[in-house]
């Protein structure tokens, strides 16, 4: 969920959105009471450990939706097309959904009516069997989990699908079963440098099929998150067969959920149908109420919200999976009687924050005093306003577990605009009034105005700001250099499941730092390190959680590496004929396991 | 005229070769497309493999070579055997850059060839009833109009127009529909795309038809014909009307090498998946086999256009020779 092309996607979808807010003047409107109060549900929701399920919470077929009619096909408008159709190769968030409709893996997500999640088997029995205190973990298969084209999955299929992960044309998935079983960084690829498709496999000892129906993962150390890892989208089953074409996978992969490729038009168009051989009584988290999927590309944000807000013909039985209500537009998407009844929000996944580099900035008073500055309230307001972000007071999102509600401090959600005379005391107590600092941002429209009230923030405490530009298609490359010539840069990061050990680690361990990583600030910190090495040994997952808490707080109070500046979130909209929408805690947009038409 | 045709068209093979490798070249001070496909692990081993699974690990001058190979014999990929004239997979969505071309082809022609029908008829009508009734109401009206409508964008008038008429349900959005299928469905799909076109367009064909036909109506042949005691009618539309098309025809010729090349702003605005589309997001996304096929493609179609209208002039003006 979050590679370069995520955050490059997501860095353009609110330059685009920034666009039409900069046209129009629009401030974007602000949550009402009940909207406040549902998100602040969402986070109570999303911030808990998520549970994993027994055997029974993962047995088909779903709990059905109220209300639920079957027949329709509804119509979906996207911005952008889908680069990847190889489960291997999807990361990004924008796929998400359609993952979910079309690929099953060994576990995935259920989500009861309050929006708590919970981990079940998907293809597997139950969430996995754990022994050797986390190092290895047994999945049994269901029976009468299929392929589409009827081929019964089997444990070959599971091996052949983390195996070929290990093949050179995969670059793009991601890579933590990989690493765990045979190294880290890109280590991991020696071990089956051809993937399965030179007849070559990983020793038993490390990935074991003892029948059709089982499959055991031997880790050299204890990794209690497997389960989690294991419902991404980037894990789901590729038949070990002919089918697989390897490179050419990706246009035509072998679907195992509820919905099959009917037609894909890259850049065009995407046409999805029941797939007859998906059985509701294996799928504990899936429905299939629709006919099927008529998706649209090419559709700005401005457009498929005028086409939802007016409601008309198809558009009645019609949504976008990810695309949100335009920021130009939420005024006038909340104050239309109709089209305010058809909103769904909920946060995203991402904490935008302004990394300092400790390489140059070494004086915790100097960093302190840049947190105390940042003017977050007003990038908040640039973004689309309380529907399009939320001031940030740590460095853990309301999405992922561990997150505490009002943790704040440097004072951020008390002075949303920044303190300005306190940040200015640090720097002369640190003897740095009017210090140089050389402030990079993407040359996107809405990092250009975000850079603007940022500078003015940073100056008024005291700071010789120099502003830098760099190329925002090589934004992530610049900032990820060791010796990037920059002070502070504004970035985002978001988890690959709701754990802060998709979070923490890669983005403070020391030991990490290297050109292209994604420790943005450079934090060497002894006792940071040791504690991520701790932590990822507790067993616990709970206890494991409470651990992470507390090492967010050392890092945020006695490192700050990077001023946390908002949390994301994003407000849909769908026509008047769809039932069963719901926001999803896992995707982090609408729910695409319980749509249906009504009649 | 067939070795003028000959003689233009290895001067257009010229430009063509020597354009794409100035793209070629130039592409690579533009950005790393490995970074487009690098993913979380964005290291530098995980960047070489892409720079060696894209070919990109080669020098330039051999990826260039490979690819105008491919262009006239061929090429073997990973993703299998690309035919000539293979301008290879795109990076991006591993789809042949031909046949997305081919595929996307059909829309760009069909906006074009729609738009340039109702822009012409209209631009060069109304230019030339203001000619006809130069200095009346009817004139001054038709330059005021045309003189606002020609400080209009598409990207402003575009969605007005949808917010109009698409938004608030009297018409369906634009779309493309095979126009052998169903022609009815293409013609209502693409005609808000088109009048909104000719709207834009029209008014430079109607002052450029309006000023040509008043100077053709000052050339010495022209009163000659008068004094002659020709016709008005008749020396207007022989004489001044025949004179005036070198002009017009010439930007027409720049016109549709633009607009079958991709209609970029007008597909943007309606949504449209189409060579233009197709062209702004393989620059985007630093996709460069779709950028090379695109940016030919398009340079071909104007090159091809260019000789056209060339060879044209022989036909409208008698006085030029095609040497």
């Amino acid at each position: 969920m979050k590679t370069l092309s995520t955050r490059r996607t997501r860095a353009a979808i609110v330059a685009l959105a920034a666009g039409s807010l900069a046209l129009t003047g629009c401030s974007g409107g602000s949550s009402s009471g009940k909207d406040k109060a549902q998100t602040d549900q969402d986070a109570a929701a999303q911030s808990k450990v998520v549970p994993l399920g027994t055997a029974s919470q993962s047995a088909g077929p779903a709990k059905a939706v109220p209300g639920a009619q079957s027949g329709g096909t509804i119509t979906v408008y996207q911005r952008d097309s889908y680069n990847h159709l190889d489960p291997a190769q999807m990361y990004v968030s924008d796929v998400g959904d359609l993952a979910k409709l079309i690929f099953r893996g060994l576990t995935t997500y259920t989500q009861d009516d309050k929006g708590n999640k919970t981990l079940v088997g998907d293809l597997a029995t139950d969430a996995g069997k754990m022994a050797d205190g986390g190092k290895t973990w047994t999945y049994t298969l269901k029976d009468g989990v299929k392929f589409e084209d009827g081929q019964p999955i089997t444990s070959k299929d599971i091996r052949h699908s983390i195996e070929r992960m290990y093949a050179p044309f995969i670059t793009e998935g991601p890579t933590y079963v990989q690493q765990w079983l045979s190294g880290a960084g890109t280590t991991y690829r020696k071990a089956l440098p051809d993937g399965p498709y030179k007849g070559d496999h990983l020793p038993k000892s490390v990935l074991d099929t003892p029948d059709d129906k089982t499959i055991v993962f031997h880790f050299a150390a204890p990794q209690t998150q497997l389960p989690y890892a294991l419902a991404m989208a980037g894990y789901s089953v590729v038949p070990d067969s002919a089918k697989d074409t390897k490179d050419n996978y990706d246009i035509a992969p072998v679907t195992s959920g509820p919905y099959k490729i009917a037609s894909f038009k890259s850049g065009k168009s995407m046409e999805l149908v029941k797939n007859t051989n998906w059985d509701p009584k294996t799928d504990p988290a899936r429905h299939q109420y629709v006919d099927g999927y008529k998706i649209s590309f090419n559709h700005q944000f401005s457009d498929s919200t005028k086409r939802l807000m007016a409601d008309q013909g198809e558009d009645k039985t019609a949504l976008s999976f990810t695309n949100s209500v335009d920021p130009s537009l939420t005024k006038q998407v909340l104050s239309d009687a109709s089209a305010s009844k058809r909103l769904v929000q909920g946060y995203q996944p991402y904490v935008w924050q302004l990394n300092m580099n400790m390489d140059r900035l070494k004086d915790k008073r100097i960093r302190d005093a840049i947190t105390y500055a940042m003017p977050s309230q007003q990038v908040v307001r640039i973004e689309g306003g309380s529907y399009g972000g939320e001031v940030a007071g740590g460095l853990l999102s309301p999405t992922v577990a561990g997150y505490e509600k009002g943790y704040d401090p440097y004072g951020k959600l008390k002075k949303p605009n920044g303190d300005p005379e306190k940040a200015k005391q640090l720097l002369k107590e640190a003897g740095k009034v009017g210090m140089k600092l050389v402030y990079a941002y993407a040359n996107t429209e809405i990092r250009q105005r975000e850079a603007v009230a940022i500078a003015d923030g940073l100056t008024k405490a005291g700071f010789d700001v120099q502003k830098k530009e760099v190329d925002s298609s090589s934004w992530y490359q610049q900032m990820g250099k060791v010796d990037n010539g920059f002070d502070v840069y504004l970035t985002g990061w978001g988890q690959d499941w709701a754990d802060a050990s998709t979070v923490i680690p890669p983005s403070y361990d020391g030991t990490t730092i290297a050109d292209g990583a994604s420790n943005y600030s450079h934090i060497r910190d002894q006792h940071v390190t040791d504690e991520i090495k701790r932590i990822q040994q507790i067993p616990d997952v709970k206890k494991q959680t409470e651990e992470w808490q507390k090492l967010h707080h050392y890092i945020v109070e006695k490192v700050n590496p990077a001023a946390p500046v908002f949390y994301t979130k994003v407000l849909q909209l769908y026509g008047s004929k769809i039932g069963g929408i719901r926001y999803n805690s896992d995707t982090n947009y609408l729910d695409v396991n319980t749509l249906f038409i009504k009649k | 005229m067939l070795p003028f045709l000959l003689r233009r068209t290895i001067g257009a093979v010229v430009i063509l070769v020597l354009l794409s490798a100035f793209t070629f070249f130039v592409f690579f001070s533009v950005g790393d497309p490995a970074l487009m496909a690098c993913g979380k692990n964005c290291t530098a081993d995980n960047v070489a493999l892409i720079h060696k699974n894209l070919g990109l690990d080669q020098p330039v001058p051999v990826q260039y070579w490979h690819f105008l190979v491919g262009i006239f014999a061929g090429r073997d990929f990973t993703l299998g055997h690309c035919s000539a004239p293979c301008f290879g997979y795109s990076f991006a969505t591993k789809q042949d850059v031909w046949s997305t071309m081919m595929d996307r082809l059909p829309l760009t022609a069909s906006l074009a060839f729609g738009g340039v029908v109702a822009f012409l008829a209209i631009g060069l009508g109304t230019g030339l009833l203001a000619a006809w009734k130069r200095g009346s109401l009817l004139d001054k009206t038709v330059t005021g109009i045309s003189m606002v409508l020609s400080s209009v964008q598409i990207y402003i008038l575009g969605p007005v127009v949808l917010g109009i008429f698409v938004y608030s349900g009297i018409m369906a959005a634009p779309q493309y529909v095979n126009l052998t299928s169903n022609p009815f469905g293409w013609f209502m799909g693409l005609l808000i795309p088109w009048l909104v076109m000719a709207t834009i367009f029209t008014a430079q064909y109607t002052r450029m038809a309006r000023s040509t036909m008043i100077e053709q109506l000052q050339e010495e042949h022209v009163r000659t014909a008068k004094a002659k005691g020709m016709p008005a009618r008749y020396v207007f539309l022989r004489y001044a009307w025949r004179g005036s098309l070198i002009p017009i025809v010439t930007i027409l010729g720049v016109d549709l090498g633009s607009l079958f090349g991709g209609a970029m702003i007008t597909e943007f605005t309606f949504q449209l998946a189409g060579i233009g589309r197709l062209a702004v997001d393989s620059v985007v996304t630093l996709d460069l086999p779709m950028v090379m096929g695109v940016m030919v493609f398009s340079a071909a179609l104007i090159l091809f256009f260019n000789i056209i209208v060339d060879a044209a002039y022989a036909f409208i003006d008698p006085r030029v020779r095609l040497s």
